[in-house]
């Protein structure tokens, strides 16, 4: 599976863009958050990788932005395992072991599509990775 | 046969033949549970608890010798964050919320702290007016720890027996010493480490008091007294300590960021607690369960928050607690991985004969509660500006509503449903643009996405409100989204006009 970001632009955000790929494609597309309202917005999704790269091009084609997925890391050395983030998680990719000790799945992790715990984290032990998507190299 | 009674000189004679009976307060609790009350205080000596959270009012006073010629400092700072002149000419103290000037919320007072203790060195800048006796006007510098005369930690509010669980009402991302309050009570986040925190285990400071060493930032260190804001009537006892920095290690003391709060200083506290009698065996093994808390809508900007309900430590723990019917997550702020190490770490030292017990000079005070300021000039809140607000239903013509502005000469009319709830809001430009666009139909230009304020809201915040979103008028809404009235930017400038006699 690929994870990418779609930037949907204010002026293609009112057209019914997504189901048009679906359809063309037959692409069995996952959508794993979606935040866009006539003023735009964003939408975080999984692709077969297999078809990956057509399902990219068709969004492109219409207009829409792709943006690689990238992840989020935790810093052991800078965490203090407070757990100021865990809360935040939409996805319960921060959890506690038995120990107390915070449990990152980078997998669950929605990544820079959320981020929602970056600027929660007191000893600023996380971060969004800069440098991912090994494919969408354009 | 077992005395009914030990004493501390006699614990300190045990940990000096090595033979004192020293366990975590959590380990001591489990005893209590599978071998009664009796075993459990016959057999141990001492318990240790922990606690490592933010603590805001905490800082470092540093003594950076005298400088040739002197100089009387008046104003100084390091690494850009500003540390106060308290004293005589080269006394300083680092305050841990005082941020950095360059890098606000960012790095503060917490972490110049951190990193001293560290060993890295700080850039130290000071102005001075010039004296007889202190004629240098200027100093810029760089320090490390070593420099320092004294580098000693002195926090006058720290180690709370127990805090408040925070969430949030309101419709926005709150950003607050509590963390990050995710709107529609979306979470909710706690403080303190519950059964392991030491004033909950000595809730009478029969052992805790003014004299009484612990275990801090991973040195020894002080109870000096009760910490500001002292209130154990109410449950939330305080302590004022003091500390070594030069022999902290950085696993146990912290500086920290809170977004849009600023910064602060994470510190490691654990105090022994000799169990002196069979009631404090008992005082020490209480549960989480039986430790209780408030869950305090922080969404409400006022003093006295509303309360949402009560929850244990327990129930906090476990990671999800329940909000008007709704499970929520919950985070700690303090980490409790943490307070568990520090209680083994002081309990290894003392098996150790590396900590000795001291007996308190003098106790903390039981009966006192906090006071609230005193303010010489009130502030004004939203209900005292409103007024009953124009309101018409979603099924309106655009006409019939024209004609409500005009008749009372508004800009705002509410948009409500037969029960009196917030539906929309449609103001006199919509109107114009309806007629100009020839639209007939209410729902298709009234507003649905309303910002809204309450009567108990702080006017400041309402008009910062509006300024924020670029619009002039705020309706009133009750809990249950029932319309109250409305406030404008009319009102607010009358006010600032004075006009407004409250």
């Amino acid at each position: 599976m690929v994870r990418v970001l779609l930037r949907f632009p204010e002026k293609i955000a009112g057209k019914p863009i997504t189901a048009e790929v679906i359809m063309a494609q037959k692409v069995s597309l996952n959508i794993l958050t979606a935040h866009v309202n006539q003023q735009g917005g964003e939408m975080l999704v999984e692709i077969p990788s297999a078809e990956a790269e057509k399902v990219i091009e068709e969004f492109r084609k219409r207009g829409v932005i792709i943006e690689p997925h990238r992840p989020i890391k935790i810093d052991s050395e800078e965490c203090i395992e407070c757990g100021a983030c865990y809360s935040l998680c939409p996805v319960d990719a921060i959890t506690f072991k038995e120990d107390h000790s915070i449990n990152f799945n980078q997998e669950k992790c929605l990544g820079n599509a959320c981020k929602l715990c970056v600027d929660a984290c007191p000893a600023r032990a996380i971060k969004v990775v800069e440098h991912s998507g090994e494919h969408l190299r354009r | 046969m077992f005395k009914l009674k030990r004493t501390i000189e006699e614990i300190n004679e045990k940990i000096k033949r090595g033979d004192v009976q020293v366990v975590t307060v959590e380990e001591m609790k489990e005893i209590v549970e599978s071998s009664g009350l009796e075993v459990a205080y016959k057999e141990i000596d001492v318990v240790t608890t922990g606690t490592f959270g933010a603590m805001c009012s905490s800082g470092a006073v540093i003594n950076i010798g005298h400088t040739d010629p002197p100089i009387k400092i008046h104003r100084a700072w390091i690494n850009d964050v500003e540390v106060a002149h308290t004293g005589a000419a080269v006394d300083l103290y680092i305050g841990a919320t005082q941020m950095s000037e360059t890098k606000p919320f960012e790095y503060g007072g917490g972490h110049v702290i951190e990193d001293l203790i560290r060993g890295k060195e700080v850039e130290l800048r000071a102005i001075a007016y010039g004296t007889d006796c202190y004629p240098r006007t200027r100093l810029e510098t760089t320090l490390t720890k070593d420099d320092l005369n004294q580098f000693i930690l002195l926090n006058f509010r720290n180690c709370y027996q127990r805090y408040v669980c925070a969430t949030n009402s309101s419709d926005r991302i709150l950003y607050t010493y509590m963390g990050k309050l995710l709107p529609r009570f979306g979470n909710a986040t706690f403080s303190g480490a519950g059964e392991l925190n030491p004033l909950v285990n000595d809730p009478d400071y029969e052992t805790i008091g003014v004299g009484t060493r612990i275990f801090i930032g991973g040195a020894q260190g002080y109870v000096i007294g009760e910490g500001t804001q002292h209130d154990p009537v109410n449950g939330f006892g305080t302590l004022m300590v003091r500390g070594d920095c030069k022999k902290m290690t950085p696993e146990f003391i912290q500086g920290a960021a809170f977004t849009k709060y600023g910064t602060t200083l994470y510190v490691g506290i654990g105090i022994p607690i000799p169990l002196l009698n069979e009631g404090l065996a008992k005082k020490v093994s209480i549960r989480d369960e039986e430790i209780f808390t408030d869950i305090v809508d922080y969404g409400v900007p006022r003093r006295d928050r509303p309360k949402l309900g009560r929850v244990s430590y327990k129930e906090l723990k476990s990671g999800k607690i329940v909000i008007n019917d709704k499970t929520v997550k919950v985070s700690p702020l303090s980490s409790l991985k943490k307070a568990r190490k520090i209680a083994e770490t002081l309990k290894k030292q003392i098996a150790e004969g590396l900590f000795y017990l001291s007996a308190p000079v003098e106790r903390l005070p039981l009966n006192v509660s906090v006071k609230p300021a005193k303010q010489t000039r009130d502030l004004i809140y939203v209900e005292a500006l409103m007024h009953p607000a124009v309101t018409c239903s979603e099924n309106d013509e655009i006409e019939n509503v024209a004609k409500k502005i005009i008749e009372h000469s508004v800009n705002h009319v509410v948009v409500v449903d037969d029960k009196g709830k917030l539906k929309g809001i449609v103001t006199s430009w919509d109107i114009t643009k309806a007629v100009a666009k020839g639209l007939k139909r209410l729902e298709e230009i009234v507003v649905k996405r309303v910002i809204t304020t309450t009567p108990g809201e702080l006017v400041e915040v309402a008009s910062r409100k509006m300024m924020e979103h670029n619009i002039s008028a705020l309706p009133v809404i009750d809990r249950d989204k029932r319309v109250l009235g409305i406030i404008t930017s009319e009102d607010i400038a009358r006010i600032v006009g004075g006009k407004w006699r409250g």
